[in-house]
């Protein structure tokens, strides 16, 4: 669905950069790696948390 | 007993610091670092009293995410328990930010502005008022005001002699923070972790110093590194003083 607000494992707040993140490296034609680095995300525990979450909240908003 | 710590930082903003402490047993350094952790109040969203919620998620999955969201703590002007209201009210077709939470107390806002909460669609709207309540982080993880605490050895980097003329020349990784043969200190990220950057064709020997501890203190906003610090240390000193007088004669 959303971004989780938190990094699950460290606990920091990631969903801050999120649509950021979405629209320089997987909208527009950034380098990934460079725009967590830019970005302050510097864990790979937080950096999985933006790079492996897949927006659902579009697919259900139709639905109940 | 009284002692004093040698405090030097080594890389210093608002939310994120790194500082060598010298002079710490290794159990003192490890009850700074649960203190920070544990012990450091912060305000967070506790109880939500939904007027409207026709977005998609459920009331509790709001309540969830409301909870996490970072707020500005002047822990000067609360208790342990004392509660502050915030609000929010957002229509569709909008994203409810947590820049959009207002709050009653002029000292307590949204620490990170841009936090989604949920994205609405036309006719869906999101209107809730919420108790935020100051806790530990003891009692629920939200509560938490350091991100990440920990710490590491100091570590010492001698240079023994020449690498030999056929020796090869292996990368020796190193994480943290070391102290040159000068006193200087250096984070292992000037260096790219790598000491044979640093020092090539050396033979090289790499050892803890002890009583020095390396903290890395990074804070989700609630409050600056040097309070979370300031009141972990002066949480132990009260516990301290509670021990002293429960077994006083």
């Amino acid at each position: 669905m959303m971004i989780p607000v938190r990094c699950f494992t460290c606990g920091k707040v990631v969903s801050e950069h999120y649509e950021e993140f979405q629209a320089r490296a997987q909208a527009g034609d950034e380098d990934p790696q460079k725009v967590l680095d830019d970005l302050g995300v510097n864990r790979h525990c937080c950096r999985r948390m933006m790079v492996s979450h897949a927006d659902l909240v579009d697919v259900v908003s139709p639905y109940q | 007993m009284t002692t004093e710590f040698d405090v030097e930082f080594i890389e210093r903003t608002d939310r994120n610091a790194r500082f060598l402490v010298r002079g710490l047993t290794p159990a003192f350094a490890n009850g700074i670092r649960r203190a920070m952790v544990a012990d450091v109040p912060t305000l967070s969203i506790d109880t939500v009293r939904f007027v409207e919620n026709s977005s998609v998620m459920f009331d509790e999955m709001i309540a969830l995410r409301l909870g996490l969201i970072p707020l500005t703590t002047p822990l000067d002007d609360f208790e342990l328990g004392d509660t502050v209201t915030v609000a929010l009210d957002v229509e569709g077709p909008a994203t409810a930010y947590s820049g959009d939470i207002v709050t009653s107390e002029p000292g307590v806002e949204v620490a990170d502005k841009n936090i989604p909460i949920i994205k609405l669609n036309s006719g869906q709207r999101l209107e809730f008022e919420a108790d935020a309540v100051l806790d530990r982080g003891k009692d629920h993880a939200k509560h938490q005001g350091g991100v990440a605490v920990g710490y590491r050895h100091l570590q010492k980097v001698e240079v023994d002699g020449d690498l030999g003329e056929f020796d090869d020349e292996e990368p020796q990784i190193l994480r943290g923070v070391i102290e040159t043969e000068d006193g200087e200190l250096i984070a292992s990220s000037e260096f790219d972790h790598d000491l044979t950057k640093l020092y090539p064709g050396k033979e090289l020997s790499v050892t803890d110093v002890p009583g020095a501890f390396v903290f890395h203190v990074e804070t989700d906003g609630s409050f600056s590194v040097e309070e979370l610090v300031d009141r972990a240390a002066e949480t132990i000193g009260d516990r301290a003083d509670e021990l002293k007088n429960a077994v006083a004669v």
